[in-house]
C-alpha cells in the first residue's frame, strides 16, 4: 500500500482510532461524559477527514474498497447520521441501570461498518462490512436489557439476519463459481455482456444478493423483522438502524445495480420492481390503523424503500442523483422524527403509543412543530426535504418510462397522508386528562441541538436544494 | 438596489412577530410593529423611488432575483421582482397610504379585543399587496393576489362573534375565486402555450407568437379579465363589495378601496401588451368599465348606509378606470388609481371618524349637524368629496377623471358612447357625494357626539386631505398648461395613449362642458339634500319613484338574481345528493383499505418462525423470478 491509499482512507483510519481510543478510555476508567466526548470527537475527525479527502479523484485501495465521491459522500452520511444518534442517546441513557459506555463503542464499531458497505468494490467487501454491522446491531437492539421488548428485538434480528447472511453467502458462492471472481466490476460486466445466455448460477446468485440487500431495506417480502424491532430497540437505536444501516445498503446497492442496464437484465429488473411494488403498498396498508407511532414510522420505512426504487429503477441518467437525493433527505427526516420520539422517551419505556403523543402541542409546542415538520416531509409535503425527494424520484420515474410503478407511488403516498395526519392530529388534540406526561424536565441541550439541525436541514433542502442537488450531480458524474 | 426584497419582507416580519407573539406583546408595542413595519417600507419604497429617478436603468426597470426554489423544465417558480414606475407607483400608494391607514387604525381600533390580531392582518395584507405589485412573474403574482384576498376575507370577518359578519367574509371569498378560477386557467393557457410566466418574457412571446386579433390572445386575456374583474369588483362579480363593509372602517379604506380593489386594474395595465393584441378583450374592459360606472352610480343614489354609499362609489370609481384601460389610455387609469386612493381613502376614514364620533352609527338618516360637532373631520371630508365629485381645477380627483372623460372620447379606440357614460357617470357622483355630505354635516344635529377624534386619527385625515387637492398637479391638460410629469415617468412602463387626430383640436370645448355640468350637478344635490329628509314632503314620492328606489338601494337586484340563479339550484343539488354518490365509492376504498390492513397485519405475528417462513417464500419466489423471467 502506498501513502496516497492512506490518505484516501483517512476517514476509516481515524473512526477506527476513535473505537480503540474509546474502548481504552472505557478499560482505564468509565465515564459516560468522557466516553460522549471521545465518540464525538472521533466523528467530527473523521467528517473532517471526509471533507480533506473528498474531492480527491477516485482511488481503488486494495481489491477490497473504492474511495470515491460517491463513498465519501455516504460516509459524511453516515458519520452525522452516527453523531445525531450518539447525541440523541446521551440524556437517554444517562439515567440507565447499569453501564451503558459500550453503546457508544458499539455505535462506533457499527458505523466502521456501514462505511465499509458505502465503499465496498468487492464481495468479500461487502460481506466483511455487513457482519461487523449487523453484530454491532444485534447489541445495539437488546442494550436496554432490563427491557423484554428489547432483547426480543435483538434475538429476532439475530436470526434473520443469519438466515439473509446464509442466502448473501450462498448466493456469493454461486457468483464465485460462475464468475471466478469476486469484484463487482466483472461481475455486472458478466451480467451485462451474457444477455439471453446468462448462466443459471450467475441469475440464482444475482437473486440470492437481492436476497441480502432486500432484508436490510425491509422490502416485501423480508419486511417482517421490521416493526417488532423497531418498536422493541432502544429509540436511539431505531434511529440509527432506520438511518446509518439503509444508506449503507442504499450505497452497496447503487455499486451492485447501477451499472447493469436493465433493458439488457430485464430479470433483475422485474424482481426489483415487483418488490418496490410489494413494499410500497403492504408498507403503506400496514401503517394505516397502526397505533404505535415507532410501528408506524418503521412501515413508512418500508414504503419509503420501495418509493427509492422507484428512482433507483427508472435507469435514466437521473437514477442514481435522484436515489441518492432521496435517501439523504430520507435520513434527514428520520433523524428528526426519531429525534423527537427519543426526546420524549424515558429510560424504562420509549414514548410510543398515540396517547403518549396526545396533546403534545400544548406541552411542547416546538417539540410538536418539529415532530409535525418531519411527518409533513416523510408524508411529502411542499418546501420540506421529503417533497423535494419524492418530486425527484417522480422525475426520474417518468424519465425512465416505468408509469405503472409511479402511479402506484402516487397512489400510496397519497393513502400515507391518512397515517401520518393521525399522529399530527392526535399532538393537536387536548391533552388526556388522567396522562401524566412523560418527559419530567426541559429538552436536554444535546437532543435540541439535534432537532434544531434536523429542522434547519429538512427547512433549508426543501426550500432552496440546489446545493445539494448540485453536490448530488458532482459525485455521481 | 439590492433591498428591495426588504419592502415587502419588513411588514411580513411584522406579521410574524404579531401573530406569534401578539398575545404577549401589549397595545403599546403592537401598535408600534404593526405601523412601525410599514412605515419603514414606505420609507424603503420613497427611498427606492429616488434611487430609480437617479439611476434612470436600462429597460425602464430595476428586476432582483431573491430566491430560485426548483426548476423543472420550464417550470421555474422563482421569488424575483421588476420594480419599474408602474411597480414603484402602486409600491408608493401601498406603503404611503397604508402607513396613514395604520397610523389612523392605531386611534380608531384603541377599545377593540384582538388589537394585535388587527394588525397582524393588516401587515400582511400590506406584505401580500407588495409581492403581487413586484412580482415579475405571473406564478409569484398569484401568490400575492391569493394572499390580498386571504386577507380581505380575514379583515371583513374580523369581528366574527357577529354571524352576518362570517356571511359577508364568506361572500366576499366566494364571488372573487369564481374570477380567480378564470385567472388560473388564464396563467395555464399562457404557460402552455407559450411556456413562461415571466411576464416580460410572456409579453415578448405573446406578440412573437400570436398575431393580433387572433383567438388564443382573445381568449387568454379574457380569463385575465375574469379574474381582474373579480378582485376588482365590476359588473357581474361586484356583489361582494357593499357587505365588505362590514370589516372595521380601516379595513374598508385599505383594501376595499385604496389598494385590493385596485389590483384588477393593476393587472391589466401589466399586461397590457396582451390585452393590446386582442381588441375585443379591451372592449368588453372598457364596457365593463362603462356599464358598472353607470350602474354604480345609481346604486350610491339611494344607499341610506354611509359606508355602502363608499362601497358603491369604488365600484363606480374602478368603472372609469375599466374604461380608460380598455380605450388604452393606460397612464390615465394609473393617475386615477392613484388620487382616487388618496381621496377614497380620506372619505372612508372620514366616513370612520363620524362613525367613531357617533358610537358605531352607519345610518345617513341618523346623522347630521357635525359640521359644527366635528369641524376638522368636516374640512378633510370635504376636501374628499369635492375631489371625488372632481370639482374643477381645485382638486385632483379633477385632473385625473377629467382626463378619463376626455381620453374616451379622443383616443384612438375611444367613442362618443364612452364619454356620454363618463360625463354621465360624473354627473352622478356628484349628486351622491354632496348628498352624502349634506346628510352628514348639514341640517339639525341628530345624534351625540361621543368622542372626538385623537392626533392619530386627525393626522392621516389632514395629510391625505393636502393630498387630495394637490396630487393632480403633476398632470395637466395642455389647456392648462400642459404639465405631464406623470404621464413621463409611467412612459418607461406603458404606452402613451394614442390620440384621434381628427378630435384632438375639441379639447377646450369638452372640457368646459364637463366642467359646467359638474358644478350644475353641484346646484342641483345643494337645492335637492341642503334640507333634512323630515323637512320635504314625505310620503309624496311615486309608486314608480318608490320602486326605482328600493331597486337601486339593492344594488341593481343583483344578489336577488344570483341567488336564484347559482345559490338556490346549488343548494337544492346539495340537499337532494346528501349521501354522495362519489362519496359513498371513495367509502368503499377506505373502507377495502381497512380489510387489506387487517389481513396484512394478520401477518405480523411477532412469531419468528412466521418471519423466516415469509423470508424462505420470498426467497423462492425471488430465485424464481430471477430464472424464469
Amino acid at each position: 500500500m502506498q501513502t496516497a491509499d492512506f490518505t484516501a482512507l483517512t476517514p476509516l483510519l481515524l473512526l477506527a482510532a476513535a473505537i480503540a481510543a474509546v474502548m481504552l478510555q472505557i478499560a482505564l476508567k468509565r465515564s459516560h461524559i468522557l466516553t460522549i466526548v471521545l465518540t464525538l470527537a472521533g466523528l467530527i475527525a473523521a467528517m473532517l477527514g471526509v471533507l480533506a479527502v473528498g474531492d480527491m479523484p477516485a482511488r481503488q485501495v486494495t481489491p477490497l474498497v473504492t474511495m470515491d465521491r460517491l463513498a465519501f459522500f455516504f460516509i459524511g452520511l453516515i458519520l452525522t447520521a452516527t453523531a445525531a444518534t450518539a447525541l440523541l442517546g446521551c440524556r437517554y441513557w444517562e439515567h440507565a441501570v447499569g453501564q451503558c459506555e459500550e453503546y457508544y463503542l458499539l455505535l462506533l464499531v457499527a458505523a466502521l461498518g456501514a462505511c465499509v458497505l458505502a465503499a465496498a468494490h468487492h464481495f468479500a467487501a461487502f460481506f466483511i462490512g455487513l457482519e461487523i454491522l449487523s453484530i454491532s446491531l444485534f447489541t445495539l437492539m437488546a442494550f436496554a436489557r432490563r427491557r423484554m421488548a428489547s432483547v426480543e428485538a435483538g434475538l429476532k434480528y439475530l436470526v434473520l439476519a443469519g438466515i439473509s447472511s446464509a442466502f448473501l453467502l450462498f448466493g456469493i458462492a454461486l457468483i464465485y463459481a460462475d464468475v471466478g471472481s469476486l469484484a463487482f466490476p466483472i461481475w455486472t460486466a458478466r451480467l451485462q455482456a451474457a444477455g439471453e445466455t446468462v448462466s443459471p448460477l450467475l441469475l440464482i446468485g444475482m437473486g440470492m444478493t437481492v436476497i441480502g440487500v432486500g432484508f436490510k431495506l425491509a422490502l416485501v417480502p423480508f419486511h417482517m423483522w421490521t416493526a417488532d424491532i423497531y418498536q422493541g430497540a432502544p429509540a436511539p437505536t431505531t434511529a440509527f438502524v432506520a438511518t446509518v444501516s439503509k444508506s449503507a445498503m442504499v450505497a452497496l446497492l447503487l455499486r451492485l445495480f447501477a451499472p447493469v442496464d436493465f433493458t439488457a437484465e430485464p430479470a433483475l429488473f422485474w424482481t426489483l420492481a415487483i418488490l418496490a411494488f410489494a413494499s410500497m403498498i403492504v408498507g403503506n396498508i400496514l401503517a394505516l390503523r397502526q397505533d404505535s407511532v415507532k410501528r408506524i414510522l418503521a412501515y413508512s420505512s418500508i414504503a419509503h424503500m420501495g418509493y427509492l426504487l422507484v428512482a433507483f429503477l427508472s435507469g435514466g441518467p437521473a437514477a442514481i442523483a435522484a436515489t441518492v437525493f432521496y435517501i439523504t433527505a430520507y435520513t434527514i427526516t428520520v433523524l428528526g422524527a426519531f429525534g423527537v420520539v427519543t426526546v420524549l422517551s424515558r429510560t424504562d419505556a420509549d414514548a410510543d403509543s398515540m396517547s403518549d403523543f396526545q396533546g403534545l402541542f400544548f406541552s411542547h409546542p416546538w417539540l410538536a412543530g418539529v415532530f409535525m415538520a418531519m411527518l409533513l416531509s416523510l408524508a411529502g409535503i411542499p418546501l420540506t426535504a421529503g417533497f423535494i425527494g419524492k418530486f425527484y424520484a417522480i422525475t426520474a420515474g417518468a424519465q425512465g418510462g416505468i408509469w405503472w410503478l409511479i402511479i402506484t407511488l402516487v397512489l400510496t403516498s397519497a393513502a400515507s397522508l391518512f397515517y401520518y395526519l393521525r399522529i399530527v392530529v392526535a399532538m393537536f388534540s387536548p391533552p388526556l386528562e388522567n396522562k401524566t406526561q412523560p418527559p419530567a424536565a426541559g429538552i436536554s441541550y444535546s437532543g435540541g441541538l439535534v432537532l434544531t439541525v434536523m429542522t434547519v436541514l429538512l427547512i433549508w433542502v426543501g426550500s432552496a436544494p440546489g446545493p445539494l442537488i448540485d453536490l448530488i450531480g458532482r459525485i455521481t458524474q | 438596489m439590492q433591498s428591495f426584497w426588504l419592502i415587502p419582507a419588513l411588514p411580513l416580519a411584522g406579521f410574524l412577530i404579531l401573530a406569534l407573539g401578539g398575545g404577549r406583546l401589549s397595545r403599546g408595542a403592537a401598535a408600534v410593529v404593526g405601523v412601525g413595519s410599514v412605515g419603514l417600507s414606505a420609507v424603503l419604497t420613497f427611498w427606492a423611488v429616488f434611487a430609480f429617478l437617479a439611476a434612470r436603468p436600462e429597460q425602464g426597470a430595476f428586476t432582483q432575483n431573491v430566491w430560485q426554489w426548483i426548476a423543472v423544465a420550464d417550470l421555474t417558480p422563482a421569488i424575483a421582482f421588476h420594480v419599474d414606475a408602474l411597480t414603484l407607483t402602486m409600491m408608493g400608494v401601498i406603503t404611503g397610504v397604508g402607513f396613514f391607514i395604520h397610523l389612523y387604525s392605531v386611534g380608531y381600533m384603541a377599545g377593540e379585543t384582538g388589537y394585535a390580531r388587527f394588525f397582524a392582518y393588516m401587515n400582511l395584507f400590506v406584505s401580500a399587496m407588495l409581492i403581487l405589485v413586484m412580482a415579475d412573474n405571473l406564478l409569484l403574482l398569484y401568490l400575492g393576489w391569493e394572499g390580498v384576498g386571504l386577507c380581505s376575507y380575514l379583515l371583513i370577518g374580523f369581528w366574527y362573534r357577529d354571524p352576518a359578519n362570517g356571511y359577508a367574509a364568506r361572500k366576499a371569498f366566494v364571488v372573487t375565486r369564481a374570477g380567480d378560477t378564470a385567472m388560473a386557467i388564464g396563467l395555464f393557457l399562457l404557460f402552455d402555450r407559450l411556456g413562461t410566466l415571466h411576464i416580460q418574457e410572456l409579453m415578448q412571446r405573446a406578440v412573437d407568437t400570436w398575431p393580433a386579433a387572433s383567438a388564443m390572445p382573445t381568449i387568454a386575456a379574457l380569463l385575465l379579465l375574469g379574474g381582474a374583474v373579480g378582485k376588482s369588483a365590476q359588473l357581474p362579480l361586484q356583489t361582494w363589495l357593499p357587505d365588505a363593509m362590514a370589516g372595521p372602517t380601516p379595513v374598508s379604506a385599505l383594501i376595499h378601496a385604496a389598494t385590493m380593489v385596485t389590483a384588477g386594474v393593476y393587472l391589466i395595465a401589466r399586461t397590457h401588451v396582451l390585452f393590446e393584441l386582442a381588441p375585443a378583450a379591451l372592449t368588453a374592459v372598457a364596457a365593463i368599465g362603462a356599464l358598472t360606472l353607470l350602474l354604480a352610480g345609481f346604486s350610491a343614489l339611494c344607499q341610506t348606509d354611509i359606508k355602502r354609499v363608499l362601497a358603491y362609489s369604488t365600484i363606480s370609481q374602478i368603472g372609469y378606470m375599466f374604461l380608460a384601460l380598455g380605450v388604452g389610455a393606460w397612464s390615465a387609469a394609473i393617475f386615477h388609481l392613484v388620487t382616487h386612493a388618496f381621496f377614497k381613502a380620506l372619505l372612508f376614514l372620514g366616513a370612520g371618524a363620524v362613525i367613531h364620533a357617533l358610537d358605531g352609527e352607519q345610518e345617513l338618516s341618523r346623522m347630521g349637524g357635525l359640521r359644527r360637532e366635528l369641524p376638522l373631520t368636516f374640512l378633510t371630508f370635504l376636501a374628499g368629496a369635492a375631489s371625488l365629485a372632481a370639482l374643477p381645477l381645485i382638486t385632483a380627483g379633477f385632473y385625473s377623471k377629467d382626463m378619463i372623460i376626455w381620453e374616451a372620447y379622443a383616443a384612438a379606440r375611444g367613442s362618443l358612447i364612452w364619454w356620454f357614460a363618463a360625463l354621465g357617470g360624473a354627473l352622478l357622483t356628484v349628486v351622491y357625494t354632496f348628498r352624502m355630505f349634506f346628510r352628514v354635516f348639514e341640517g339639525p344635529l341628530q345624534t351625540r357626539v361621543h368622542h372626538a377624534p385623537g392626533v392619530s386619527m386627525t393626522l392621516p385625515l389632514v395629510v391625505l386631505a393636502v393630498l387630495s387637492l394637490t396630487a393632480g398637479f403633476v398632470e395637466m391638460p395642455r389647456t392648462l398648461g400642459g404639465v405631464h410629469l406623470f404621464s413621463t415617468f409611467m412612459a418607461g412602463a406603458l404606452p402613451m395613449v394614442q390620440l384621434d387626430p381628427a378630435r384632438e383640436g375639441h379639447e377646450w370645448f369638452f372640457q368646459v362642458l364637463s366642467a359646467g355640468l359638474v358644478l350644475l350637478a353641484l346646484l342641483v344635490s345643494w337645492r335637492l339634500f341642503r334640507r333634512p329628509i323630515a323637512h320635504r314632503a314625505a310620503g309624496a314620492d311615486s309608486p314608480l319613484k318608490a320602486a326605482l328606489q328600493r331597486w337601486w338601494l339593492a344594488g341593481w337586484g343583483f344578489d336577488w338574481l344570483y341567488d336564484r340563479l347559482f345559490v338556490r339550484p346549488y343548494i337544492f343539488l346539495a340537499r337532494i345528493n346528501r349521501n354522495d354518490v362519489i362519496d359513498s365509492g371513495i367509502d368503499q376504498i377506505a373502507r377495502g383499505a381497512q380489510t387489506l390492513y387487517r389481513t396484512a397485519s394478520a401477518t405480523q405475528t411477532g412469531r419468528l418462525r412466521t418471519y423466516a417462513a415469509s423470508m424462505a417464500l420470498g426467497a423462492a419466489l425471488v430465485i424464481a423470478l430471477a430464472v424464469w423471467s
